[in-house]
């Protein structure tokens, strides 16, 4: 699953997947804006088949700073 | 015929009654309504208005864009009432101040919001209904099925005039308080009327702005009923992409922030995908025209989005004018500028700074005579904005006047506002907030006595704490994501002001 998020996460920002490591920030080492990173969630509902229930100003969203973040709230919903 | 909202409408149930107005989506079905369907409700929320004894009244609006909330809207600015959209992302209290500072004795509000009920009962006196958009009613709440059976066996209240409010906008206010921007009933018209662009209608819209914004209200709406459009809904920025090509629009207004991203995904599928697939698979089959406004867009979107066949128009605008005042517009168009005046805006530049007068410049902002006094003199609207027009009459941006801070996704961030907030705690002397790379930065000269014998850790971790503790209840884009911690005060002019164009450059880093 892991594996998959970076494969997603690449998508976004300008380095590989094998480069992409747990701790690293979304906005400050992948360079994600705030819309970039709804619009990864949006992609992790299609590839992974779940429904996030939060909506666009929750804070669940302002929450996830890390790599690590966001695989750990897909790892709810995946689980 | 009176240039009003409710004329506006009348005409497009009447040209447009069996053609699709409205379309979302219900978990994975996609719904339609009727212009004649949607006219029909709206004429029966207004009914319900008369009955309730709603006439000049203010109707504020809080939730995110819905059909119902769209309905409830349409219904207030075709009456003789005041519609207040606010921002359901706003902290309570924010939105509870707001309600409260423009009178509203009605409030729509949206099912995700029903715990906010007992303190805008509590906060807000006047407030005498609140109207649940969908969902459960809680206590001292109806639904608007129960408003609409109230004004069953009463007859509509009289249209609007051309000069009544229709509208009231929250926008950032430089002293700290926004501003609530009065609109009139031919101000909302006359901009609409201004940028009709297609006369034929079944036009495919997907609205992804924020609803509350006046952009998104003119544009994606007002001006898509006027041409016969059908708008469809973007539940929820996480989807965009996705509902691209669930309803596959001609036309979408977009902020810089969303172009920027959807780019990165084209980018992302880009390699060896031939242009046409690309197209398709990000965008749908149908999209060519693009909008934008609210920030300015850099002129490399604009040629690789061309090479997909999407034009990109960029225009300006600011809610003052309900709201766009230029706009590049399809076969007259100049990437890098924002496009001509709009057919009913006067411009001219006094020392550099864009002013504009014309049918769609506001009344004055709600109850702040001193600010309303300061923007509009003689009938020109003071923009704040620096800029000038070239020789073939294209209007370009070179800066601003006032301090607003502009993100990428189009919203204006006050710094005096925040600045405000956060100075009332004891561990801050002086504070700057200045805005890199769309984000905002907390620049903090920390009060000494208070931090006194403190490493600077310790005083970096307390004054973390503060932004922490703000940042909770803020929406996304108005949160502080850096934090500088100063060793010197802030350089000051005469007045003992600080020099605000000074203080990156001072201490950056700290």
């Amino acid at each position: 699953m892991e594996e998959k998020f970076k494969e997603i996460a690449a998508r976004y920002c300008s380095l590989e997947a094998s480069e992409i490591t747990n701790d690293m920030s979304l906005r400050s080492d992948l360079g994600l804006s705030s819309l970039d990173t709804m619009t990864l969630l949006g992609d992790l509902e299609d590839e992974f088949d779940v429904d996030f229930e939060f909506t666009d100003d929750d804070q669940r969203v302002a929450g996830i700073n890390t790599v690590g973040d966001a695989i750990e709230l897909l790892r709810e919903y995946v689980d | 015929m009176d240039k009003t909202i409710y004329t506006l409408w009348k005409r497009c149930e009447n040209s447009y009654h069996d053609l699709p107005a409205v379309r979302w989506l219900e978990k994975k079905d996609v719904k339609e309504l009727t212009y004649g369907q949607l006219a029909d409700k709206t004429a029966a929320i207004r009914k319900g208005f008369a009955a309730e004894g709603f006439s000049h009244k203010q109707i504020s609006l809080i939730g995110t864009s819905s059909v119902e909330w769209i309905t409830a809207y349409m219904s207030v600015v075709s009456s003789s009432n005041t519609a207040v959209p606010l921002d359901a992302a706003l902290p309570l209290a924010d939105l509870i101040d707001l309600v409260s500072r423009c009178d509203s004795e009605g409030v729509f509000l949206d099912a995700k919001f029903a715990a906010a009920v007992p303190a805008i009962k509590q906060g807000c006196p006047k407030v005498r209904k609140i109207w649940m958009l969908s969902g459960e009613t809680p206590e001292g709440t109806e639904s608007v099925d129960e408003l609409i059976n109230a004004g069953k066996d009463t007859a509509e209240n009289e249209p609007p005039k051309e000069d009544d409010i229709c509208m009231i906008v929250y926008t950032s206010g430089t002293t700290g308080k926004s501003k609530g921007v009065m609109l009139t009933q031919s101000n909302l018209y006359c901009n609409v009327e201004a940028i009709v662009y297609d006369k034929d209608p079944g036009l495919v819209f997907l609205s992804v702005l924020p609803v509350h914004h006046a952009f998104c209200l003119s544009m994606d709406w007002l001006n898509g009923f006027w041409m016969g459009s059908v708008i469809c809904i973007n539940d929820s920025l996480l989807h965009m992409i996705r509902n691209m090509s669930i309803f596959n629009p001609d036309v979408m207004l977009m902020v810089p922030l969303m172009l920027e991203t959807i780019y990165k995904r084209v980018k992302a599928l880009g390699a060896g995908v031939p242009l046409e697939m690309l197209r398709a698979k990000v965008f749908g089959t149908k999209l060519s025209m693009i909008f934008t406004g609210g920030a300015h867009l850099d002129e490399f979107y604009i040629g690789e989005f061309k090479k997909l066949g999407i034009d990109i128009y960029e225009g300006y605008g600011m809610s003052e004018c309900a709201p766009v005042i230029t706009s590049n517009m399809i076969g007259d168009s100049k990437p890098g500028s924002i496009g001509r005046p709009l057919p009913n805006v006067e411009m001219k530049f006094e020392n550099g700074e864009i002013l504009v007068r014309g049918t769609s410049v506001m009344k004055g902002y709600y109850n702040m005579e001193a600010e309303t006094a300061e923007t509009l003199k003689d009938g020109w609207l003071h923009t704040g904005d620096k800029g000038y027009m070239d020789e073939d009459g294209f209007v370009f941006i070179n800066g601003r006047v006032k301090n607003l801070i502009i993100l990428s996704n189009g919203e204006n961030i006050s710094p005096e506002e925040i600045e405000t907030k956060l100075a009332l705690n004891e561990l801050i002397s002086e504070i700057i907030i200045t805005g890199e790379d769309n984000l905002l930065t907390a620049r903090i000269y920390p009060e000494q006595e208070a931090v006194e014998g403190k490493t600077e850790e310790e005083i970096r971790a307390a004054l973390q704490a503060v932004l922490d503790g703000y940042n909770k209840d803020q929406p996304t884009y108005k949160q502080l994501s850096r934090l500088v911690v100063r060793k010197y005060p802030f350089l000051k002019n005469s007045s003992r002001k600080i020099i605000r164009h000074e203080v990156l450059r001072d201490e950056p880093q700290a």
